[in-house]
């Protein structure tokens, strides 16, 4: 129970520092190269997933991804 | 900073009116500043050897350049990236029949304030800003071209009431 | 005023020179940037000792249709045979099972862990994915799932909303997924706690199988998933992105496992009745998930943390790490360590005691009890020209099942009540 204002103020927190963070559109030679995308080698991903998921009581948490190429 | 947010609510639009950031050139064949293009329409490009959707660009600048280079565009196409000799490689695969400058820095980059890559903006002949395309998208070429043949027609009408002016 | 004179004379002529100017050599209408289909197909091989072995087969095709509208597309097959741990504990003689179908039986040497070897199954999985950019800024997405195999049957539907803040430094996003399961086991689902009948037990054929039908309830039963997943990605620098979602998931109906039973001890320890398995008929989890990227001059750092909570008082923590490393231009080698650990469910015993009587909720499947467990693996990638690349992972899985605080009676304090299981996967996967 205790847990679940300390999510919400992490969210808060890393939602109001975005502002300051980040790059320009040009400087996203390294973000935009595949290996970089938070889901790369989707195919692994999907089959660890379905082999813990089988084997373990917890799964999912990952999400489709936002951001790594800025290619618009 | 001012300028920064009437910037940004305009491009929301995609259409602008303000002088156009001036830069030196470095190809002298074109002038040494952008402000010496005027009387020329110009679609200014940025681009990166890493984005992907820029290779569909650079097809369809050089079809640009076939169509309008004759009639008063100028297609120059800033590289941003910051090792220049990936840019080479990359126009090495996609050659370009358009002037190319490069901008490793970033520099001008800043001074148009992008907000993504490809960019590009279209300044017409007194050198104002006219137009901003965010992103490359097909769909949206039929506008691209009715905005370049309005500010070509508008060059062409200004040359003809000059001209009519002077013998007047 | 003379300019606004002068204006609207440009204009007027600037809409006739238009027409004078003619049509350009270039096509207006929208030209085709159309992707070629890129294709990702792997084949892994798992294999427990003494236990589980499964091969599953992956062929994921993608495609732009040009101006980001993304399809993906993915068939997955795999077969599995091999012996899963019923539940069941060791005892020092050895014991007799009946099949879950009831038509037949099998033993277990004395001190073995009770495995049951008729695992053989075949699934098939279909899934489709559709992504493309919506108003300005908004990128929305959706897809189906359909997963089929003997005796399961598994739905879904998802839909997802991303927006970009910030120069896209910031994504925001969220998704909603409803998944439709039905399980239809072989032999039927058992009736919960009923104890397993031994067809030696019986004077006849026949009454072995009144017994045994009295134990299993008709028909299919399903379940009803839902999730919803909130997440926002960050661009840190020009090195780093980092990702912080928050998932919760309802899931309603069938979540016991039919395959699963509990062994009823004495004080001794010695089994008195094998009962079937009985768990809530409903889960809600909450997970926390935190990826960090770092883009080196030699290859990327991956590192992830997961968090999960739920109301069967399973907490687990799971740390992940990838780190891809460029020998060459062309080939990478990729170390992989993973550990994971998990609380057991509340309703989690690994036996009954015969003199406490039955409890409302138990399970002894060692997946819901208290472990931890670690992943060591490497891959070897090549990348060849034209964006094909072929690769090669090697790993090994081990869970380590604990004693959450039972002390076991009798005989059960000098058996292996919590053996490890040990696994080797290797994989190959082709993208072109």
């Amino acid at each position: 129970m205790k847990r679940k204002p300390v999510i919400v103020i992490c969210l808060a927190l890393s939602l109001s520092a975005c502002a300051s963070l980040g790059v320009k559109p040009w400087e996203r030679d390294l973000l935009a190269k595949d290996e970089m995308a938070l889901s790369a080698d989707p195919v692994d991903l999907a089959l660890d997933d379905h082999i813990y998921f089988s084997k373990e009581a917890a799964s999912g948490g990952r999400a489709f991804a936002g951001g790594g190429c800025g290619c618009n | 900073m001012r300028q920064i947010i009437i910037l940004f609510c305009l491009l929301s639009f995609g259409v602008i009116a303000q002088q156009a950031p001036n830069f030196n050139l470095s190809d002298p064949a074109l002038g040494s500043r952008l402000s010496d293009l005027k009387g020329k329409v110009v679609y200014l490009d940025f681009w990166a050897s890493w984005c992907k959707p820029c290779r569909h660009s650079f097809t369809w600048m050089n079809q640009l350049q076939a169509a309008y280079g004759e009639q008063g565009l100028v297609i120059l196409a800033i590289n941003l990236d910051a090792e220049p000799e990936l840019a080479q490689a990359f126009l090495q695969r996609h050659p370009a029949s358009f002037h190319i400058q490069f901008d490793p820095q970033g520099n001008i980059a800043e001074q148009y304030q992008l907000l993504g890559m490809p960019s590009s903006y279209l300044i017409d002949a007194g050198g104002t800003l006219r137009h901003v395309h965010q992103g490359f998208f097909t769909d949206k070429q039929p506008v691209y071209h009715q905005q370049i043949k309005t500010l070509l027609g508008e060059r062409y009408t200004e040359q003809l009431m000059t001209s009519m002016g002077t013998q007047k | 005023m003379q300019l606004n004179q002068r204006n609207n004379i440009l204009g007027a002529l600037t809409a006739a020179t238009c027409t004078l100017l003619g049509a350009p050599a270039v096509s207006q209408e929208a030209q085709s940037v159309e992707e070629p289909w890129k294709f990702d197909t792997a084949i892994l091989y798992y294999g427990e000792s003494e236990r589980v072995t499964a091969v599953e087969g992956v062929f994921s095709a993608t495609k732009d249709f040009g101006n980001e509208h993304i399809f993906n597309g993915k068939v997955t097959i795999d077969g599995l045979t091999g012996a899963s741990a019923t539940g069941a504990v060791p005892q020092p003689t050895a014991q007799t099972f009946t099949r879950p179908s009831g038509k037949d039986e099998y033993d277990i040497a004395a001190t073995e862990i009770p495995l049951d070897d008729t695992f053989r199954d075949t699934r098939v999985q279909l899934n489709g994915q559709w992504t493309q950019p919506a108003w300005q800024d908004y990128r929305v997405s959706g897809g189906l799932h359909v997963s089929k195999e003997y005796d399961y049957l598994s739905m879904a539907v998802n839909g997802a909303l991303a927006k970009d803040f910030n120069q896209r430094n910031t994504t925001v996003s969220l998704g909603l997924s409803y998944a439709f399961d039905s399980i239809d086991p072989e032999g039927g689902r058992p009736v919960a706690f009923a104890s397993m009948p031994l067809k030696r037990d019986f004077a006849s054929e026949q009454q072995y199988q009144d017994a045994f039908d009295a134990t299993r309830l008709t028909g299919s039963d399903d379940k009803n998933t839902l999730d919803l997943l909130l997440g926002v990605t960050q661009v840190i620098n020009r090195r780093t992105i980092m990702q912080l979602n928050y998932g919760v998931s309802a899931v309603d109906g069938y979540l016991t496992d039919p395959f699963k039973m509990l062994s009823v001890v004495n004080t001794q320890g010695l089994t008195q009745a094998l009962v079937y398995e009985n768990r809530p008929d409903n889960r809600t989890r909450h997970n926390v998930f935190w990826q960090t990227k770092y883009a080196m001059d030699s290859g990327v750092a991956d590192i992830s943390y997961r968090f999960t909570t739920d109301d069967w008082d399973i907490d687990s923590h799971t740390l992940d790490s990838r780190l891809r490393y460029n020998l060459s231009p062309n080939t990478y080698i990729q170390p992989h360590f993973r550990y994971y650990q998990q609380s057991a469910a509340d309703f989690y015993q690994p036996y009954l005691m015969a003199s406490d009587g039955l409890p409302q909720f138990a399970s002894a499947d060692y997946r819901v009890g208290e472990m931890t467990a670690f992943t060591l693996g490497v891959k070897y990638g090549v990348l060849l020209d034209q964006g094909k690349e072929l690769a090669f992972r090697l790993e090994y899985y081990q869970q380590d099942p604990k004693n959450p605080g039972f002390d076991a009676p009798g005989v059960l304090q000098d058996l292996d009540l919590y053996p490890s299981v040990k696994a080797v996967m290797a994989q190959v996967s082709y993208r072109f």
